[in-house]
């Protein structure tokens, strides 16, 4: 006690007083300075002032659009069809009137009766009540096609799997069955999460990919997101019936053993899947689909970092203003926003760079084109002269495994640009395999006592390529009118109905 | 010297109890600052740091939307890299003007880059692109040196370069600058199979 009382007389009070004032001081910012990083932690939160709640799974575009207007304006640009370039655009082409060999080569099989190169997300409901692939079914259990024809048509599909119960729920059945459900085209629930606005999957078969590849989507960074959302649509895929009593029509893709062409034949091989029999050559044939984030992966600009938003999406001023532009097409309608953001050349000068990799490529296409046409109508010559399967087997393998390398190319978008040098040598491989079909075929033919060239059918107009395959065009036109002006009306006047009751709910 | 001023700092012992809790306190709010604001990632080059602080997002989303994303972050241009002592305290003084200013909220509408900072960014134009204004075969200058090296500032002439000409608070409402969670939505985790 003596000891500190002597200690604490020796300090002065104003020394203490001083300790204790500095020590509030220092506090009391520290405290502060905690608070208002907390406080402005919060206030980033409410950066912007949303017009209306979105709640989960809301399909409407037009809903999302009162909270983004800018986004939304330039989405709804996709209903314009006024830009063509030589080999795309945005407006409809009937790819069969250009190409009538690809009627052959589809002998059989839904495209052979139309094909068209798509227009802008807006148009994704138009367009599939308008195909005659998905004919003129009456009855939600009728027609050709599955319900898994929707899976990429808009953002009521995430919200009906969620209704359903499952993704397996949703696939089964046929195609009309979703006829009054799926009424908004692909637009932003498809790729965004409604609360935080963050890029978000909403298509399980790429998650399912990633997993069956070991890959984990959810360690995907925000650049690589900027790609992944396009790719729940943009990839190849088949419609998976090993387990047809549970899980009929299962949207899968084939990239268990990877994703370029020779890893997804395999896979097909392996599993011995087919799309369909050829109707010529009796081939087991497959259909590429869109193969366009596969082929892309493999270009220079992936290589470099660059996703697909980085030119179909690109950051665009209007004023003041910056945003991402939603107006998905081809980034050769605004070239300055695109390409020049990383190359310096003149507009004319990149464009020229585009178009003579796109010719080049579509050079070798069209030669492969030509040589499977004339393997499919050889084979069907080796059939009539009472070849065997046995004989077959192996042609028609090559057959098969011609045309998918080829449509592995023709099928995917843009992949003439995206990867020019993967897309020749997949030609290559294609126009390989159609000539050793056709080196083995003229030995066959030989044995029978055939060596004459085989004649090359008139495939001048798709008309007559239609006619070739026999293919009845114009009961298949009417069965669409009567669909279109009888089943469509209704399925739009109940999903009206169905909406008009949801909320809206203002904030 | 020092040890006669921590002796004196030294509280009797009747206070000792109430002073350790006290200091207990102050550094366990120190600890608290430092996690809240995300001390340590000042220490990296990452360049989700610099939007830590959210007005820094239209600096941030117009750069993830050019061309220099490739190949330089924030810290490449807008910190001085010819030594490592001045680098840290470049950083250091930066820090503490952005923290001061934000803290009193004094931050403006529009940034401005000060006069400090632009020489460092001119400096980093120079040092990756040095190939564009000396002629290393003759390990000399060009002749158009003065013009482009001293005369002028690179974004003069390059004015989109890499964060375009308009940089308001504003001009990037919906950016989406780095606050990402997982990207698979849980329906589609628990629904699987």
């Amino acid at each position: 006690m003596k000891y500190m009382n002597s200690e604490s007389k020796k300090r002065s009070p104003w020394v203490n007083l001083s300790l204790f004032s500095l020590t509030v001081i220092a506090v009391f910012i520290l405290g502060w300075f905690v608070s208002t990083i907390s406080e402005r932690r919060a206030e980033a939160l409410f950066a912007y002032k949303p017009k209306v709640q979105l709640a989960d799974f809301e399909p409407r575009n037009e809903v999302w659009g009162k909270n983004y207007p800018w986004q939304y304006e330039s989405y709804r640009k996709t209903q314009e069809t006024d830009f063509h370039t030589p080999h795309g655009g945005n407006a409809m082409k009937d790819v069969l009137s250009e190409n009538p060999e690809m009627v052959v080569l589809w002998a059989g099989y839904g495209f052979s009766k139309d094909y068209n190169q798509g227009r802008g997300h807006s148009y994704a409901i138009d367009d599939i009540h308008n195909t005659l692939r998905t004919a003129g079914p009456k009855a939600p259990d009728d027609g050709p096609m599955p319900s898994t024809c929707w899976t990429c048509k808009g953002p009521d599909v995430p919200r009906m799997m969620n209704q359903l119960g499952s993704p397996a729920a949703f696939y089964a059945g046929k195609w009309a069955k979703h006829g009054e459900e799926v009424v908004n085209a692909i637009g932003c629930a498809d790729c965004h999460d409604a609360t935080t606005m963050d890029l978000t999957i909403t298509r399980p078969a790429l998650v399912e990919a990633f997993e069956a590849m070991g890959k984990d989507i959810s360690k995907a960074t925000h650049q690589e997101m900027r790609s992944l959302v396009c790719a729940q649509c943009h990839v190849e895929y088949y419609f998976n019936n090993q387990n047809k009593e549970e899980r009929p029509n299962y949207l899968t893709f084939p990239w268990v053993n990877g994703y370029g062409p020779e890893e997804m034949l395999k896979y097909y091989d392996d599993i011995k899947f087919s799309d369909w029999t050829h109707s010529i050559s009796k081939a087991p044939m497959l259909k590429a689909q869109h193969p366009d984030y596969e082929v892309y992966t493999t270009g220079i600009h992936a290589e470099r970092g660059v996703s697909c938003a980085d030119c179909h999406m690109p950051y665009v001023s209007e004023g003041g203003l910056k945003y991402s532009n939603h107006h998905v097409t081809s980034p050769l309608k605004y070239v300055s926003q695109a390409c020049q953001t990383c190359h310096r050349e003149s507009e004319a000068t990149l464009l020229k760079n585009v178009y003579d990799r796109q010719n080049k490529v579509a050079e070798l296409r069209n030669k492969a084109e030509e040589l499977l046409t004339r393997a499919h109508v050889e084979a069907k010559v080796a059939w009539d002269n009472n070849a065997s399967e046995a004989e077959m087997k192996d042609i028609l393998y090559e057959i098969r495994a011609g045309q998918w390398f080829w449509d592995y190319v023709a099928a995917s978008h843009g992949g003439s640009f995206h990867s020019p040098v993967e897309s020749s040598r997949v030609l290559g491989k294609a126009i390989d395999h159609a000539q050793n079909a056709r080196i083995q075929l003229a030995r066959l033919l030989a044995t029978k006592g055939l060596t004459k060239e085989i004649p090359y059918p008139d495939l001048s107009t798709k008309e007559k390529a239609q006619e070739y395959i026999g293919l009845p065009m114009e009961k298949l036109k009417q069965e669409k009118d009567v669909f279109l002006k009888e089943i469509v009306p209704v399925w739009k006047k109940k999903a009206a109905e169905r909406e008009a009751k949801m909320d809206l709910v203002l904030n | 010297m020092t040890g006669k001023l921590i002796k004196s700092l030294v509280p009797p012992p009747k206070w000792r109890v109430v002073v350790v809790v006290l200091a207990g306190i102050i550094t366990g709010l120190s600890f608290y600052a430092i996690y809240a604001g995300k001390a340590w990632s000042y220490l990296s080059d990452a360049p989700e740091t610099c939007v830590n602080c959210h007005i820094m997002a239209p600096q941030y989303a117009t750069w993830q939307h050019s061309s220099h994303r490739e190949v330089a972050h924030c810290n490449d241009c807008h910190v001085p890299h010819d030594n490592i002592f001045r680098t840290y305290l470049f950083k250091a003084k930066d820090g503490m003007r952005h923290a001061s200013m934000f803290t009193l909220r004094l931050e403006p509408q529009n940034i401005f880059i000060k006069e400090e900072g632009t020489e460092v960014v001119q400096e980093n134009c120079i040092r990756c692109h040095s190939g564009l204004i000396t002629d290393n075969k003759l390990l000399a200058q060009t002749s158009v040196f003065h013009q482009k090296f001293e005369d002028r500032l690179c974004w003069d002439c390059h004015r989109e370069v890499p964060h375009g000409r308009v940089k308001s608070l504003s001009s990037t409402p919906y950016a989406r600058v780095p606050m990402l969670k997982s990207p698979v939505p849980e329906w589609i985790k628990s629904n699987k199979k």
